[in-house]
């Protein structure tokens, strides 16, 4: 049993705790999915309901992703339940004013990894205790050291191939998309109402599932993310044909630390690269 | 279901080897033979193979569905070309050329769904590139040896061992052996070019039985229940979780909506005709900024009315097969056949409230 199990009591306590004391109209965890490898979103709106959130190994997604949706925020407060990866897609919404900080209750679960075997973006996770929740459901989980090289190592093994045997790598990968956005949709900063995809006056990104619109819209989607990407890797993990986004947003990751000094979504005072001006600023890229 | 007793008229057997040998002897007929094949680690693609060393028998289904043979993901309807000191020269894209096709190795569940795009892309059209490929294309399905617990065929009407559309039914035995059923016309002309691979089987010969795939829910009772419900709240519960993308519908083998876009340049460009999916919001999008289906909600069930209600009431069949990619591929863990069984329930807690 994975250690991530023991989580779920007093979770389902604090959850029921809120939502009888009328803190929040919902809250926002996992729910069982019998056996199966994916513990699904669940909504619970009752504190009777509490006993059907869980917390195990199988608690992939990004609950963030649901904060700015129109169904979810009608219902009034939020509460959610955040691993240390959530944590850092909501300090993005509020830095990005999507979200207030009043209108949501952080329910922090540690977290010592999902899978199993564990994900490769636990095995680099540095926020496996969420910091600056309202609640921390069960006992921190211990944080190991993390070498600073293995963060961006699928973007380093990729760079170490020439340009061409590059290419060749991503045309392939490419043109597998078949255009479910699956990826922009289970992303927690992918809220824009209306995606640039589906702009047409003028049409930016061809909409056919060919090389051309494919690649257009991979590096669309990777620029409008980058310095806001905490690689919680839902993107990946949604994409239906297994392209391995995570690598091109870890590349993105890599380039903002190494130019800005800058990890996404670590605070949600941050100062965005992209949304401040430092005369300092280094011009590597600039054309 | 059909009986595992089959007229010999109809079945034959081949021995080791004859995978090698059709696809040695499609391809020198100028045939272009389509079949599972590996593109990643543990991912099985139907793709065009130039030898059977490719070909992958021990998969459960492929990623991608059969119909993005005859209904490919994006394809060229014309082309425009507007010069300066020329009229407009518009070029119809032709419809597929007459090439034989021969698919070995799709799936049952794959192959019945064709049933209903067939439906669709003959009703009040005929369209013209579908049809084509249709026309020139052959199934030689493999039965199906290992459903998983998301396949359901068996509660819409299929079987591991459906024959409806398939020209062949290939029952994969030990060390490369099989039975070949012949369902079609088209399968005849197959087992005919196989010449001394395969040979009648004897008189007597019996079908493996079909791996259990247990009944899950009445479509029947489905329908009733939707057709009272287009109103409720159990279609903003049931949607909550789901985010909108199109995995469900992009891989679904009868979803068949599709946009037409055009794209071009100043002077030249193509009209093209893409898989499209009711899940996003602009898919109904009206030019005048007006989204009949506003929310999720109504998008969910639209997906689940189109397969279960809609289509029978058009088409006297359903637009679903069971395959189950649609709960394997949904990041939320959306599950069909829990929506399909919720709905099943509430329709007997209904009838149970009408006997009080």
């Amino acid at each position: 049993m994975n250690a991530n199990t023991a989580i779920t009591e007093p979770l389902q306590s604090a959850a029921a705790d809120l939502l009888s004391e009328g803190k929040v109209a919902v809250v926002i965890g996992y729910g069982a999915n019998g056996d199966s490898s994916l513990a699904h979103p669940e909504f619970v709106r009752k504190p009777e309901d509490a006993e059907r959130l869980v917390f195990d190994e199988r608690c992939f997604g990004n609950l963030a992703v649901y904060l700015s949706k129109d169904s979810i925020r009608q219902m009034g407060k939020i509460g959610i339940v955040v691993k240390g990866c959530d944590l850092r897609a909501i300090n993005v919404l509020l830095r990005e004013h999507v979200v207030k900080r009043e209108d949501i209750v952080l329910i922090g679960v540690p977290c010592a990894g999902l899978g199993d075997p564990p994900l490769q973006k636990c095995s680099v996770c540095e926020q496996r205790n969420p910091e600056g929740c309202d609640i921390l459901a069960g006992d921190p989980v211990e944080q190991p050291q993390v070498d600073a090289e293995l963060r961006y190592k699928d973007a380093a093994d990729l760079d170490a191939k020439s340009l061409e045997e590059r290419w060749e790598y991503w045309r392939g990968q490419l043109s597998k998309c078949i255009r479910c956005y699956a990826c922009r949709n289970v992303c927690p900063l992918c809220y824009c109402k209306r995606c640039i995809t589906e702009k047409t006056i003028p049409q930016w990104i061809e909409s056919s599932a060919h090389l051309r619109g494919n690649v257009a819209w991979n590096v669309a989607r990777a620029f409008h993310l980058t310095g806001r990407c905490v690689n919680c890797g839902e993107c990946e993990r949604a994409c239906p044909m297994d392209i391995p986004l995570g690598a091109i947003n870890q590349k993105m990751a890599q380039l903002m630390n190494e130019w800005f000094d800058f990890q996404s979504g670590l605070s949600s005072e941050e100062k965005a690269p992209f949304t401040t001006f430092n005369a300092d600023d280094p011009e590597t890229g600039i054309l | 279901m059909k009986s595992a007793n089959v007229d010999e008229q109809v079945l034959y057997q081949a021995a080791a080897g004859w995978l090698k040998s059709a696809v040695d002897i499609l391809q020198g007929a100028g045939v272009e033979v389509i079949a599972p094949v590996e593109t990643d680690p543990g991912v099985v693609e139907l793709a065009a193979v130039n030898s059977s060393d490719a070909v992958v028998t021990d998969y459960a289904n492929v990623r991608l569905p059969l119909k993005q043979v005859f209904f490919p993901i994006s394809e060229v309807l014309l082309e425009f070309d507007k010069q300066p000191d020329s009229d407009l020269d518009v070029k119809s894209e032709p419809v597929a050329s007459s090439q034989e096709v021969v698919v070995i190795g799709a799936r049952p569940c794959d192959v019945a769904a064709l049933e209903a795009l067939d439906k669709v892309f003959h009703w009040d059209y005929d369209d013209v590139r579908y049809s084509a490929r249709r026309e020139r294309t052959t199934l030689v399905t493999f039965a199906c040896t290992s459903p998983d617990a998301h396949c359901f065929c068996t509660s819409v009407g299929g079987s591991p061992h459906n024959t409806a559309q398939s020209d062949v039914l290939v029952f994969l035995g030990a060390d490369g052996q099989a039975q070949l059923q012949v369902c079609r016309d088209k399968g005849t002309r197959f087992i005919e070019r196989l010449g001394d691979a395969v040979k009648r089987a004897p008189a007597g010969t019996t079908l493996p039985s079909p791996p259990e795939v247990a009944a899950r829910f009445d479509s029947e009772k489905i329908k009733t229940w939707l057709d009272e419900n287009f109103e409720s709240d159990f279609w903003t519960d049931v949607s909550l979780k789901c985010l909108g993308c199109g995995a469900c519908s992009f891989l679904c083998p009868t979803c068949h909506c599709f946009d037409i876009v055009d794209e071009a340049n100043w002077r030249k460009g193509q009209r093209r005709r893409n898989w499209d999916c009711c899940s996003h919001p602009m898919f109904t999008k009206h030019a005048s900024g007006h989204n009949p289906r506003p929310d999720q909600a109504s998008r969910c069930r639209q997906r689940v009315m189109h397969k279960f209600k809609y289509f029978p009431e058009r088409f006297e069949q359903l637009a679903c097969v069971g395959c189950g990619r649609c709960t394997r591929a949904c990041c939320v863990g959306q599950n069909l056949v829990g929506i399909l069984t919720d709905i099943e329930a509430r329709a007997k807690e209904g009838n149970d409230s009408d006997a009080e």
